[in-house]
């Protein structure tokens, strides 16, 4: 594979498109068979063979557009329309014998002015291997504008100067500096110096604004590396911070992202799940299928085939205080629960704060990000009480509560003084599978104040402080398992 | 295929009017997206809303390539003795049954039970031959020796387990049946799969595939669709009705309306002798457009506004 491709395989991935080996070996492929020319065909091929959903495409087209348009810009041609009209047609002119011949001397020999220390070293480079086209001086490049071999010689020294490596904004003028020094700026300084010395003010402006164009495209091209591969590093890191922050400190910007996360996570225990369920529900023999499963056997049951039992899904009932901190983890078990539809097609949410209500109407209509909002504009603000949202809950879904139920509450358990009626808990208890209480809060101010944990925590199956991404994580992976 | 072989910008010219000419009017990426299955041996996952051609794909391509159509419809529950094979019991509970009658006959010489033994096992195990397999259409179009398009139609609908044994096949264009061993297909067959993203598919398989996204056509496009299915329709009349679908679909609806509804639309309108849309005329046919009650009242208030700019666009 070659090294662009491999570097546009990296952006993907850093911006969330996982392309696997495979699909970047189709990718070269597919370059090979299309080749660059139709950029608008090569970006609709590759965008099948790497990009595997409507959100992966997105990021692709992205990433394509950024990676592929932004070509090194080494006009001189506009420089010299500006300043100097004649020295145009001259580059022109030079360009030709070169383009065409590929061997350098003639050109040089044209190239009267710009003799000098790079001409000496030229001729001696060209002597030791004649026939090839010798690399040639940084200055002839820049004299003779030639932007092919110019952006060769860039992306050679941006390869030894490891521009790969850089991560931080700061690096940008190192970078820089160490890429054109690889080019060979120190012999162009000179050669200005020269020229200065010999009273060419012409031909010395000449050459440095020529230096300066390809100072701005080094500087570019060092950017645009950096765009590629620290946004994706930090995108990371920021990823990995958010997983263990605190819920309620993240900040609105945030959301978005986590959003996303939360989706993946959802997913991954989605996937792990429909696994484990397949080999748990082999109990009862199907006499009809094994039957004629063993006809091939001359009727003798040789083998065995169990029915499988309509999959087991757990119910699952989320409560949630949505009232002031433990809104912002509320939003997140929501949208955890219905992210999760498959595996958990039966969530039945409701929200409290002053009274209770259920949501699940709206959240599946709205989905959990537009609802929630509504949802808490709704039923939070006003002061907890727990006693009556029990209450409220009882009555709205005791008759639903079953021994397959799982019910999770969400809340500090800080009820304003109110009685948080444990015993309509303990008759919840009792009834369903489990009953699991999150709390936000660390356990040390459990019972501190007017929190009522320390009289909920034994009428619970687990009592648990959970705020951040991971701890919900887990709090629900094993609430799969032991379904 | 002869035009696979031209350089990629004319096959995939080729292919586009190909299409064309069997009804099928699509746009370049999904040219670029036939051609490149071809190319990379690879199917081709097609995603979408309902109704914007993705089965229609399949068959089209069928028939520009001249191949047979297979097709695979899935569902839930759906599993590999529907899917890739099963045995013929019936039969070979017969065969058993011969070789009872005829064992006697066999073992007639054989003296002693380690004989007869040694005996039997010098006969072929035709048991569990391919004799006794019935093809099912994963296996059939493996087996067909000509040219075949493979249409696994709404693959999001079937579990995760029956996704496990397409694996093979994708891949690598085999499947594994385990009394016999491995069946590698005759020709490649060339591979569709359909998705309505009711659920997510995994990476294993969307790994395997090219991953085609059809959206709804453009008004051009849609334009060029509805004139290859209904030819007689009036041209002002069809740049009417596809700009007012076109405006519908920018609506906060249910259910979008589809190309194939559009196309229904069409011929009822045509059946209906009408010249140009007006109020009275959308609001009796647009139960062919929009399939949920909520829907059409919601647009009710909304009608002669879309009428009126689409009835702009032929002036």
């Amino acid at each position: 594979m070659d090294r662009p491709l491999a570097e546009f395989v990296d952006m993907l991935r850093y911006s969330d498109v996982p392309v696997s080996i495979g699909e970047a070996l189709d990718a070269a492929r597919t370059m090979e068979l299309l080749g660059f020319e139709d950029r608008g065909l090569l970006k609709s091929a590759l965008s099948q063979v790497m990009a595997k959903t409507i959100d992966e495409m997105e990021n692709f087209d992205r990433c394509f557009d950024q990676f592929f348009t932004s070509e090194t810009s080494l006009n001189f041609k506009d420089n010299s329309e500006n300043e100097q009209k004649p020295d145009e047609t001259d580059v022109e002119v030079e360009l030709d014998p070169v383009d065409e011949k590929g061997a350098p001397p003639p050109a040089m020999s044209g190239n009267g002015e710009g003799g000098g220390g790079g001409g000496g070293e030229q001729q001696s480079g060209e002597q030791q291997m004649p026939g090839e086209s010798a690399p040639r001086s940084l200055t002839d490049l820049l004299e003779q504008g030639d932007r092919t071999e110019l952006t060769l010689a860039m992306t050679a020294a941006a390869d030894r100067s490891n521009l790969g490596n850089i991560i931080l904004m700061t690096q940008r003028g190192l970078f820089t500096r160490r890429i054109l020094e690889e080019m060979g700026l120190n012999e162009v300084n000179q050669e200005i110096s020269d020229r200065k010395a010999e009273d060419d003010e012409a031909g010395a402006e000449d050459l440095g604004n020529r230096l300066s164009i390809l100072f701005d495209a080094v500087r570019d091209m060092v950017e645009r590396q950096l765009a590629l591969t620290s946004d994706g590093k930090n995108n990371q890191f920021r990823q990995d911070i958010l997983k263990k922050v605190r819920l309620s400190n993240i900040e609105t910007r945030d959301f978005r992202v986590l959003r996303e996360m939360v989706r993946r996570m959802a997913k991954r225990l989605t996937d792990m799940n429909s696994r484990v369920k397949k080999v748990k529900n082999r109990g009862h023999l199907d006499i009809r299928k094994t039957m004629r499963r063993n006809v091939a056997y001359d009727g003798i049951l040789f083998e065995t085939h169990w029915k499988q039992k309509e999959k087991d899904r757990p119910k699952v009932m989320a409560v949630c205080d949505v009232s002031g901190s433990v809104a912002s983890v509320a939003r997140f078990l929501l949208l955890f629960l219905h992210s999760m539809n498959e595996v958990l097609p039966n969530v039945r949410s409701f929200a409290f704060s002053g009274e209770l209500g259920e949501i699940t109407d709206l959240l599946n209509r709205h989905g959990p990000e537009e609802a929630i909002p509504q949802v808490i504009e709704e039923y939070g603000g006003r002061s907890t009480d727990y006693g009556r949202s029990m209450e409220d809950f009882k009555e709205l879904a005791f008759n639903e509560i079953d021994s397959r139920t799982t019910i999770i509450f969400l809340g500090d358990g800080r009820s304003n003084g109110a009685d948080p009626r444990t015993d309509i808990l303990k008759e919840i208890k009792s009834r369903a599978k489990r009953v699991i209480w999150l709390n936000p809060e660390r356990k040390s101010v459990w019972g501190s104040g007017d929190s009522e944990m320390l009289k909920i925590a034994p009428y619970c199956t687990k009592a648990e402080v959970c705020n951040s991404l991971t701890k919900l994580e887990l709090v629900i992976r094993d609430l799969l398992k032991t379904s | 295929m002869t035009f696979i072989d031209q350089d990629p910008k004319s096959a995939i010219d080729k292919i586009q009017s190909g299409f064309a000419a069997a009804g099928y009017i699509c746009d370049r990426h999904i040219a670029t997206s036939i051609y490149l299955s071809q190319k990379l041996d690879k199917p081709i996952l097609v995603e979408g809303p309902p109704g914007v051609g993705k089965t229609e794909l399949a068959k089209a391509t069928a028939e520009f390539m001249g191949a047979d159509l297979i097709r695979l419809q899935c569902y839930e529950g759906l599993d590999e003795s529907k899917a890739l094979y099963e045995w013929k019991y019936g039969k070979q509970l017969l065969y058993t049954q011969i070789l009872k009658e005829k064992l006697g006959d066999l073992l007639e010489d054989a003296q002693g039970l380690d004989a007869s033994m040694d005996k039997l096992h010098q006969f072929g195990d035709h048991f569990f031959s391919e004799h006794f397999l019935e093809a099912r259409p994963l296996l059939q179009a493996l087996k067909s020796e000509k040219q075949s398009v493979l249409l696994i139609d709404e693959i999001d609908k079937s579990d995760h387990e029956f996704e496990a044994y397409l694996l093979e096949i994708l891949s690598d264009y085999q499947i594994t049946v385990p009394e016999i061993g491995t069946i590698k297909a005759r020709t490649k067959p060339m591979v569709f799969l359909t998705s309505n993203n009711s659920r997510e598919l995994g990476d294993a398989l969307k790994r395997r595939c090219l991953h085609l996204y059809i959206p709804f056509p453009d008004g051009d496009r849609e334009r060029k669709i509805i004139k290859a299915r209904v030819p007689d329709l009036d041209e002002k009349l069809l740049v009417q009705l596809v700009s007012f679908v076109q405006q519908l679909r920018t609506q906060d609806l249910k259910k979008l309306p589809a190309v194939s509804e559009t196309i229904d639309w069409a011929r009822t309108l045509m059946l209906l002798h009408a010249e140009k849309l007006d109020t009275d005329l959308v609001r009796n046919t647009l139960n062919m457009l929009l399939k949920f009650e909520d829907d059409i009242d919601n647009m009710d208030i909304e009608i002669p506004k879309l009428v009126a700019a689409a009835v702009k666009e032929t002036r």
